[in-house]
């Protein structure tokens, strides 16, 4: 074979995938978010076993102050993002309600002041009332947020935040379908509430309530298909 | 290895790897999940990795399984032929609303035809035409003999030749 140049021949055909395929790079985003995760990991030296042994004993009289000492912030990112937008739900739990936006006329001022502008919009059906729009600031990134209410009571906050490539992690990743199709957000927990994490194009969009039992867990998943096929965020730039 | 050495040389491929994801899974999002888990699980196991063999072969076995896994290829591709490749021609996974928003179009024959192709096909032609591997070490990405890899090649081009005129006389 390797001495046959026609163009049918199997050399030729190599040529072609070679020269025709166009190739694709991985985009900066990405090399960063991996360039990240490659931290080595630390080593164990000759002075850890001391250490240890004093960090223990650290630990027991911290966990007799642990209910005065301020709530860590987690490393990693999207746990960052999940707690803060648990908190902006908290607080539109106490107070944004009282404030409701018509969306239709809040739209072009929503959009001027969070930068994400929407194509398409849920706005409430025979489960779930709209509530609320309003523009939000988390972890330094300008986003939107859209309040609904079911019939129990159940508020829930739809986030969209500007973050392009935001790791979504794989184990806690769930398989959603309905009909032809399939989702996989991630289901992730924060001080009791439950959130929805998914990539939307260049943005992240976050779905927040406190159903957290398995029971309740099936319903927000019917939750999470009626806002993700009938909103479509994008960037407003 | 130093760890940070096993990386500097792991990221050394990215481009690769990545040219690599989109071929199988034909969408950005999908192909970028697929290498930052590749990455995660190369570093969490770069303990096994022997150093002085092939870093580049093993990290295209660490993607093209975790590809296999995430879609659950080998439930689905239950009546594979005596090579271990399906015998139809359909794609290798259905696309979903989520795929099929930023799912990328093939522009030319070449990529429908190969688009076309069964994935352990598709692979090969990929590793050993496109990226230029070693028959041993696509051996080693595909876990199959050389022999196996040589019949494939063989056969995916027969293939590939085949829907080309297809197209051809379209």
């Amino acid at each position: 074979m390797s001495g046959d140049h026609s163009p049918d021949s199997d050399e030729a055909l190599g040529t072609r995938l070679r020269a025709e395929l166009p190739r694709y790079t991985a985009s900066a985003h990405l090399r960063a978010a991996i360039a990240e995760g490659a931290a080595p990991p630390r080593r164990r030296a000759a002075w850890l076993a001391p250490v240890l042994t004093a960090a223990a004993t650290a630990l027991v009289l911290g966990l007799v102050f642990l209910p005065l000492l301020p709530r860590l912030v987690p490393a990693d990112p999207t746990e960052r993002l999940v707690r803060s937008v648990v908190a902006e739900h908290t607080r539109a739990l106490m107070w944004g309600a009282r404030h409701p936006e018509v969306i239709p006329t809040a739209l072009p001022w929503l959009t001027q002041e969070s930068g994400i502008g929407l194509r398409q919009v849920f706005v409430g059906d025979d489960r779930l009332v709209f509530v609320g729009a309003e523009p939000v600031y988390l972890e330094g990134h300008r986003g939107m947020a859209l309040h609904y209410r079911d019939g129990d009571g159940h508020l829930l906050t739809y986030i969209v935040l500007p973050i392009p490539g935001l790791p979504v992690p794989d184990r806690q990743r769930v398989q959603i379908e309905r009909g032809t199709s399939r989702w996989r957000p991630a289901l992730m927990h924060d001080s009791g509430f439950s959130a929805w994490v998914w990539r939307q194009g260049e943005l992240a969009c976050f779905l927040v309530s406190d159903m957290v039992s398995e029971a309740d867990v099936e319903r927000f998943k019917d939750y999470f298909v009626r806002v993700r096929v009938s909103t479509d965020p994008v960037p407003a730039n | 290895m130093a760890s940070d050495e096993f990386s500097r040389e792991a990221l050394q491929h990215l481009d690769a790897l990545y040219n690599f994801a989109m071929y199988l899974t034909r969408n950005p999002p999908e192909a970028d999940d697929l290498v930052q888990e590749t990455y995660l699980r190369a570093f969490r196991f770069s303990h096994r990795f022997q150093p002085g063999t092939h870093l580049r072969a093993w990290l295209f076995q660490i993607l093209r399984n975790t590809f296999l896994t995430f879609y659950r290829l080998r439930e689905r591709e239950s009546a594979l032929a005596e090579d271990g490749v399906p015998t139809w021609d359909v794609p290798m996974f259905h696309d979903a609303p989520e795929e099929s928003s930023g799912a990328v179009e093939a522009h030319t024959d070449l990529e429908r035809a190969l688009q076309r192709l069964p994935e352990a096909f598709r692979t090969v032609l990929l590793l050993a035409e496109v990226e230029g591997m070693a028959l041993e070490d696509v051996a080693r990405v595909l876990a199959c003999p050389v022999g196996t890899v040589k019949s494939r090649i063989f056969r995916a081009k027969e293939r590939l030749r085949g829907l080309l005129r297809d197209y051809a006389k379209q």
